[in-house]
C-alpha cells in the first residue's frame, strides 16, 4: 500500500513536472477569465454610432434587474412591463435609442425578454397587440414548451413527465437578478471544449512516453510494474484531471459571481430563458454543471490514457481526441435520429454544454424517465471502468520488441 | 539457485530471432557474446518477462518468468536504458525501489548506498537530464541492483563507460557473481574475458558455444572469432552435402 502511494505520487510528478502542463493550465485559466470578462469590454454600436460601453450597460441593467428582484412575475408586473413598452413612440424602428425606451422600458427589459420568448414573438409591435396577463403568460409558456417537446421528438411519456414537472413549479415565478449564475452557466459551454482539450494535452503522454523513453522495460520487468503501476497511472491521471477541472470551475465561479454578483442562487430555472421544467434553482443548475464537469474529467482522462497506451504515441492520442472535440463541436446529429443524437450529445467531448446536461430528452429506465445529468454520470463511471480494464490488459501484455 | 531456459524460441514473421535455446545457469558470471543481430537482446528480454517466447519455458528456482515471484528477484539493465529527464537521481532510484517492492526506509538507504557505489553521490540531487552518458549508464547499473537481485540481466552494460569505470564495473560484477546469477551480454570481449565463469556465444539466434573460459586457453577474442569461422564452415559443408 505504501509503495502504491509512492508510485502514485511519482506518477503525478511525471504529469505535473512538465512545463507543458503548467503552460496549458495557465492558458486555459486565462481563457476562462477572458470568456467571462469579454462581455464587459468594448462598446455597443447602433447604425455606426456608439450607444454605450458594455460595462456601463451592464451597470445600468444590473441596477434595473436588482430593482425587480423579489417581485412575482404576476399580473401587476406584466402590466407594468407592457405599459412601459407602450410608451415607446414607434415600435417598428430601432427603439433602444429612444429616450422613452431608456427611461421607461429598459428597467423592465428582463421581464420583457421572458414575455417575448414565451409568446414566441420577437417583434415589439406584434406583442403590443397581444393581451399579456398572468394567465396568458403562463399558458404561453406551456404552449412554447409543448412545441419544444415536439420539436425534440419527445415521446408521449416524456411529454407527460415534463408536464408533471412543470406543474410542480410554484407560480407566479419570483424574479431575481441572476447575472452571475447565468454567466457561469454559459461558461460551461466553453468548458465543454476546454476541459476535454486540456486533459488530452496533459495526459496523452502518460503511457506513450514510457514507450518512447524506453522506460517501459524497467517498469514491466519490476514486480510492481504491471498491475500496481497501471492503477497508479490511471488514478494519477484522474487526480490531475479532476483537480485541474475543479480549479477551472472555481476560477469561473469566482470571476462570474465576483464581477456579476452572487444574488439569485435560489431563482427557479423556469424564470430564466432556458425552456427547462425540472424543479431546481439556477444556482443548483450551476452546481450540477460543476459536478458533471468532474465526471467528464474522469471519463476523458481514462479515455486519453487508454489511447496513449494503445497508440503508443502521444501526438496520435492528442490528435484523435482533438479531432473528436472539433467534430462534436461542429457537427450535430439530427434529432430525428433519437438514440444516435442522444449518444452524440452525451459524449464527453461535448456533454458540458448546458443544452446537453439539461437535455429535454430523457432516458427511460425501469419504467421511469431519468434526465441526462442523473444517468450520464453513472454511464461515464461504467465506461471508465470498462476502458480502464481493457487498457490494463493491453498494458500488461505489451511486448518490448522491434527496437 | 538455477535459471532454467528450456528450448526457448522467438519467431517473427520473417525470421527467427532466438532458435531453441536451452541453458541451465547457476551462480556466477555468464558472458553472452555475439555480434549485432545475434539475438542476445531478444533472449534477455524474454528472460526479463517483457517479451513472450514463441516456444519454450523459462523459470528461476521453479518460478515461471510470468510470475511476480520471478520478477521480485530480478535486476535488469536494458541495452537502451530509459530514464525520466526531470527526475533527480535519488528520486529515480526511490521510484524504481517502489516498483521493485522495496519499503520506503530501506529504499532511501539502498539508493544512497548504490549512488556511492557507482560514484554518483555528488549528483544525487541533480536532474538526470544534466547527466553525461556515462553517468546515466552508472545510474542504470545502480537501479538494477536495488533489490539485491538473485538474477541480474545486463544488456551491454559498459556502453558509454570510460576505461576506469569499466574496470570498476568488472570488479563489481565479479563480486555479484559470487552469490547471484549474472548474465551479461556484450560484443566487447574484454568486458568478460577476466570475470566470466562461463562464456556463451550466440549467432543467428542459436548458442554456438557454451563453456568455461580461463586464460590458459589463450585469447578469448581470437577464440571467439574462430568459433564464428567454424560455425560458418560447418554451415557451408552442410549446404554442400
Amino acid at each position: 500500500m505504501k509503495q502504491f502511494k509512492i508510485i502514485y505520487l511519482y506518477e503525478i510528478k511525471k504529469i505535473t513536472g512538465k512545463r507543458l502542463f503548467w503552460i496549458t493550465l495557465a492558458l486555459f485559466l486565462l481563457l476562462t477569465v477572458v470568456t467571462i470578462i469579454m462581455q464587459l469590454l468594448g462598446k455597443s454600436y447602433v447604425d455606426g454610432e456608439v450607444l454605450d460601453t458594455h460595462y456601463h450597460m451592464f451597470l445600468v441593467d444590473r441596477e434595473y434587474e436588482t430593482a425587480l428582484s423579489g417581485r412575482a412575475i404576476d399580473q401587476n408586473l406584466l402590466t407594468e412591463t407592457m405599459d412601459a413598452y407602450r410608451t415607446i413612440p414607434n415600435p417598428k424602428d430601432r427603439y433602444i435609442l429612444t429616450e422613452e425606451y431608456q427611461k421607461n422600458a429598459r428597467p423592465y427589459s428582463a421581464i420583457y425578454q421572458l414575455i417575448a420568448r414565451w409568446y414566441d414573438t420577437p417583434s415589439l409591435e406584434d406583442l403590443l397587440h397581444l393581451d399579456v396577463g398572468e394567465n396568458s403568460f403562463y399558458k404561453a409558456r406551456l404552449a412554447f414548451l409543448k412545441e419544444e417537446w415536439q420539436d425534440s421528438f419527445l415521446t408521449v411519456e416524456e411529454q407527460n413527465f415534463w408536464l408533471e414537472k412543470e406543474t410542480q413549479a410554484l407560480t407566479p415565478y419570483i424574479y431575481y437578478y441572476h447575472k452571475g449564475y447565468a454567466t457561469l452557466c454559459k461558461t460551461f459551454n466553453t468548458f465543454a471544449v476546454l476541459i476535454p482539450l486540456f486533459i488530452a494535452v496533459c495526459l496523452s503522454g502518460v503511457f506513450a512516453e514510457e514507450h518512447v523513453k524506453r522506460t517501459d522495460q524497467l517498469l514491466l520487468s519490476a514486480v510492481n510494474g504491471k498491475n500496481t503501476v497501471y492503477l497508479a497511472k490511471i488514478l494519477a491521471g484522474i487526480t490531475v484531471s479532476v483537480c485541474s477541472c475543479v480549479l477551472m470551475v472555481l476560477t469561473a465561479t469566482l470571476f462570474s459571481l465576483g464581477i456579476f454578483g452572487a444574488e439569485g442562487f435560489g431563482m427557479q430555472v423556469q424564470a430564466t430563458l432556458y425552456p427547462f421544467s425540472y424543479p431546481m434553482s439556477i444556482g443548483e443548475s450551476c452546481l450540477i454543471l460543476g459536478v458533471m464537469a468532474l465526471f467528464v474529467s474522469i471519463l476523458m482522462s481514462v479515455l486519453v490514457m487508454f489511447l496513449s497506451e494503445t497508440l503508443r504515441n502521444s501526438a496520435a492520442a492528442l490528435s484523435v481526441c482533438t479531432g473528436c472535440i472539433i467534430l462534436t463541436s461542429m457537427v450535430s446529429m439530427p434529432p430525428q435520429y433519437r438514440v444516435l443524437s442522444q449518444i452524440w450529445d452525451s459524449l464527453p467531448f461535448t456533454f458540458l454544454e448546458r443544452t446537453h446536461v439539461f437535455d429535454l430528452r430523457t432516458i427511460p429506465l425501469f419504467g421511469h424517465c431519468f434526465v441526462s445529468w442523473q444517468i450520464v454520470p453513472v454511464l461515464y463511471l461504467i465506461c471508465s471502468a470498462g476502458i480502464a480494464l481493457l487498457g490494463r490488459r493491453i498494458y500488461r501484455n505489451y511486448q518490448v520488441s522491434g527496437r | 539457485m538455477e535459471l532454467l531456459i528450456d528450448r526457448v524460441s522467438k519467431q517473427y514473421k520473417n525470421r527467427i530471432a532466438v532458435d531453441r535455446v536451452s541453458l541451465r545457469l547457476t551462480e556466477g558470471v555468464h558472458g553472452l557474446l555475439g555480434e549485432n543481430g545475434a539475438g542476445k537482446t531478444t533472449l534477455m528480454r524474454m528472460l526479463c518477462g517483457i517479451l513472450t517466447p514463441t516456444g519454450g519455458t523459462i523459470s528461476f528456482d521453479g518460478a515461471d518468468v510470468g510470475e511476480e515471484a520471478y520478477r521480485a528477484r530480478l535486476g535488469y539493465l536494458p541495452q537502451d536504458f530509459g530514464y525520466y529527464p526531470e527526475f533527480r537521481a535519488d528520486d529515480f532510484l526511490r521510484y524504481l525501489s517502489a516498483l521493485k517492492g522495496i519499503p520506503k526506509k530501506q529504499a532511501k538507504e539502498k539508493a544512497a548506498e548504490l549512488l556511492e557505489l557507482v560514484s554518483l553521490s555528488d549528483a544525487a540531487h541533480k536532474k538526470i537530464k544534466t547527466f553525461s552518458g556515462g553517468m546515466k549508464q552508472r545510474l542504470g547499473i545502480a537501479q538494477a541492483l536495488l533489490n539485491d537481485p538473485d538474477l541480474l540481466i545486463l544488456d551491454e552494460p559498459t556502453a558509454g563507460l570510460d576505461p576506469g569505470e569499466r574496470v570498476r564495473f568488472r570488479d563489481l560484477i565479479e563480486q555479484l557473481g559470487k552469490h547471484s546469477i549474472v548474465l551479461l551480454s556484450t560484443h566487447i570481449v574484454s568486458d568478460i574475458e577476466h570475470i566470466a565463469d562461463q562464456v556463451l556465444m550466440m549467432k543467428d539466434g542459436q548458442i554456438i558455444y557454451q563453456g568455461k573460459w580461463d586464460e590458459k586457453r589463450g585469447d578469448l577474442e581470437t577464440f571467439y572469432l574462430e568459433q564464428f569461422k567454424k560455425q560458418q564452415s560447418g554451415m557451408k559443408r552442410e549446404a554442400q552435402q
